[in-house]
């Protein structure tokens, strides 16, 4: 196997057999991770509660070791340096981290506070925050709640608010942990499509954590933890096509996905892997060609 | 079947001047499975608190077992309407899963061996009689959450009230919970469940009521709510990905599709062959 941490240049982030027990636990949280994640790529992460997923990006935004204690193996590198020896404020314009729970990071009144926090503490002009709130209250959909008390709004109205918090800094690492988890299904929609956005046009490089994997099928890379390993690591498709695997590990694949799989066994009808849809779109146009080809339909 | 809850033009206006429902009238019948979705800030969460008297309206009217519940203390009302928290955290504080689950008994000033017989009941209605002992801190999140329910079944409501239950579990959990909470409704429970998740809905919910903007946009079959694919996009909502799928094939799937089984069966049947069982 090859290092995977002699990559070329482009890469952002290197894990070094990476292994993490928080004091007093009784077992490892991670257990010797290697990866590493180029520079300007979405990568999606997801697991069942308990796999890691949410110490691993704690290892990278260095919340381990400077916050969290605990026993610490391997490296992690970010953009080649070890992340151990940066301090916050070395970090800070290079990784923001979206948190799970919004109430554990929203420390203004209003949102338009909340959201130039960042920017005002890494020394933005003020005409340049301006715009910076303009555009990343657009992209979350909270334009109208500008000048409201955060602790007036709904969860997922908070959750969109954490968001905009960390967008407004343009970190180049944007970690996410569950960002979607109190959104209804558009705005979990919108908030994706913020990330993809972002990614193309800002070229920021984004890992996500989320148990909805139907939003995971447009990531460049999927990884799936299980008890602190990284156990399927692919382009979605490829990760997808271990149906069995994934279920055993407590992790769902998309409904269209699950149907076409099904639906190739039971009716003994084979379908390569590279044609295994993800999408609505993509499962309209393999079951299209299921129908023409099983003649004696309708 | 018997009506449990009546509701007739309920309105409420927060102190803060937002107008959080305006004109709700539902109807729930005794061990009906009801979900309840809408966007963010559609009014759902303040709708069911006040089932159990954490909200009074500002105008209509509230009518939980044939009683009003702006006459009703929120204490009487626990016995009839058991809220669970979307985050199990927000209502365990006690040290071990038997304090918090004896916790709303002891309140109602029962028998000792009353509460023991209640604890153990609803402990082993959550599959956690073993953990009577632990710290619910040293508990996972899905079964943190096991024991919230347990400390509101424990109270023996014959209504509850379940929060986004699935709120950052993993998929696994969030089944386990369904399937927790489809039992219930089994023995005899009536439930009402928030959540976005459309799968579960499909999968378990006999009606849905979708919320926007503080009004009640639909209330129907759960079959019906999700044929209704336009309106539900203007709510930011949309049905499972497997219905908007057999949707792009109205002439052969001519009903909804609700899940990925049913979907499966019915493209079966058209090429003449019986799915093999599972």
């Amino acid at each position: 196997m090859p290092d995977p941490c002699k990559r070329p240049a482009g890469e952002i982030v290197c894990l070094e057999d990476l292994s993490f027990r928080y004091s007093q636990a009784l077992s490892e949280a991670l257990r010797g991770i290697r990866a590493s994640f180029e520079k300007g790529s979405v990568v999606g992460i997801t697991g069942p509660a308990g796999a890691g997923k949410s110490t691993l990006l704690s290892c990278i935004n260095g919340v381990i070791p400077h916050y969290s204690r605990g026993d610490l193996k391997g490296r992690v590198l970010l953009k080649g340096r070890d992340v151990s020896s940066l301090s916050f404020g070395e970090l800070a314009p290079i990784v923001g981290t979206v948190f799970q729970d919004p109430d554990f990071q929203t420390v203004s009144i209003t949102v338009e506070e909340e959201v130039a926090f960042g920017p005002e503490n890494l020394g933005i002009e003020p005409h340049e925050i301006e715009n910076r709130i303009l555009r990343v209250l657009e992209s979350t959909r909270i334009t109208p709640l500008r000048n409201r008390a955060i602790s007036t709004l709904s969860g997922g109205q908070k959750q969109r608010v954490a968001i905009a918090s960390v967008l407004s800094m343009l970190p180049e690492l944007l970690l996410l942990d569950e960002p979607t988890s109190e959104l209804d299904p558009i705005g979990t929609r919108e908030v994706f499509d913020a990330i993809f956005r972002l990614n193309r046009e800002h070229g920021m490089t984004i890992l996500v954590v989320s148990q909805k994997v139907e939003h995971l099928v447009d990531c460049d890379r999927l990884l799936v933890m299980s008890e602190g390993a990284i156990r399927l690591d692919g382009s979605p498709r490829e990760v997808f096509l271990h149906q069995e695997e994934l279920e055993a590990i407590g992790v769902s694949v998309p409904e269209v996905t699950a149907f076409m799989i099904a639906l190739s066994k039971e009716a003994e009808y084979p379908l390569p892997p590279e044609k295994l849809p993800l999408t609505v779109d993509e499962a309209e146009a393999a079951l299209s060609a299921f129908f023409r080809e099983w003649k004696h339909l309708p | 079947m018997k009506v449990v809850i009546e509701i007739q033009s309920l309105y409420y206006t927060y102190p803060s001047g937002v107008e959080a429902l305006r004109g709700i009238d539902v109807t729930v019948h005794e061990k009906e499975f009801v979900a309840v979705m809408g966007q963010n800030g559609s009014g759902k969460t303040t709708f069911v608190k006040h089932l159990n008297g954490l909200l009074k309206p500002s105008k209509g009217r509230v009518t939980v077992r044939g009683k009003d519940t702006s006459k009703r203390r929120v204490s009487e009302l626990a016995r009839d309407v058991g809220y669970v928290f979307q985050n199990p955290d927000h209502q365990i504080f006690c040290d071990t899963v038997e304090a918090e689950v004896s916790f709303g008994p002891r309140n109602l000033g029962l028998q000792k061996r009353e509460i023991s017989e209640r604890v153990d009941e609803a402990l082993h209605a959550v599959g956690l009689l073993e953990y009577k002992g632990v710290n619910p801190k040293q508990l996972s999140k899905g079964q943190r959450q096991r024991v919230a329910v347990a400390s509101v079944l424990s109270m023996k409501p014959s209504i509850l009230i379940v929060d986004e239950p699935t709120t950052g579990q993993d998929y696994r959990d969030g089944i386990e919970m369904l399937e927790l909470i489809k039992e219930l409704n089994q023995t005899g429970h009536t439930i009402l469940f928030i959540t976005h998740d459309m799968q579960l809905i499909a999968r378990y919910a006999d009606r849905v009521i979708v919320f926007h903007e503080g009004k009640i946009l639909l209330n129907k079959a759960t079959r019906e709510v999700f044929s209704e694919t336009e309106i539900l996009r203007r709510t930011f909502l949309a049905p499972p990905s497997i219905s908007l799928l057999a949707q792009r094939f109205t002439s052969l799937y001519p009903g909804t599709v609700l899940t990925v089984e049913e979907m499966l069966e019915q493209t079966l049947a058209m090429i003449r062959r019986k799915p093999r069982p599972l």
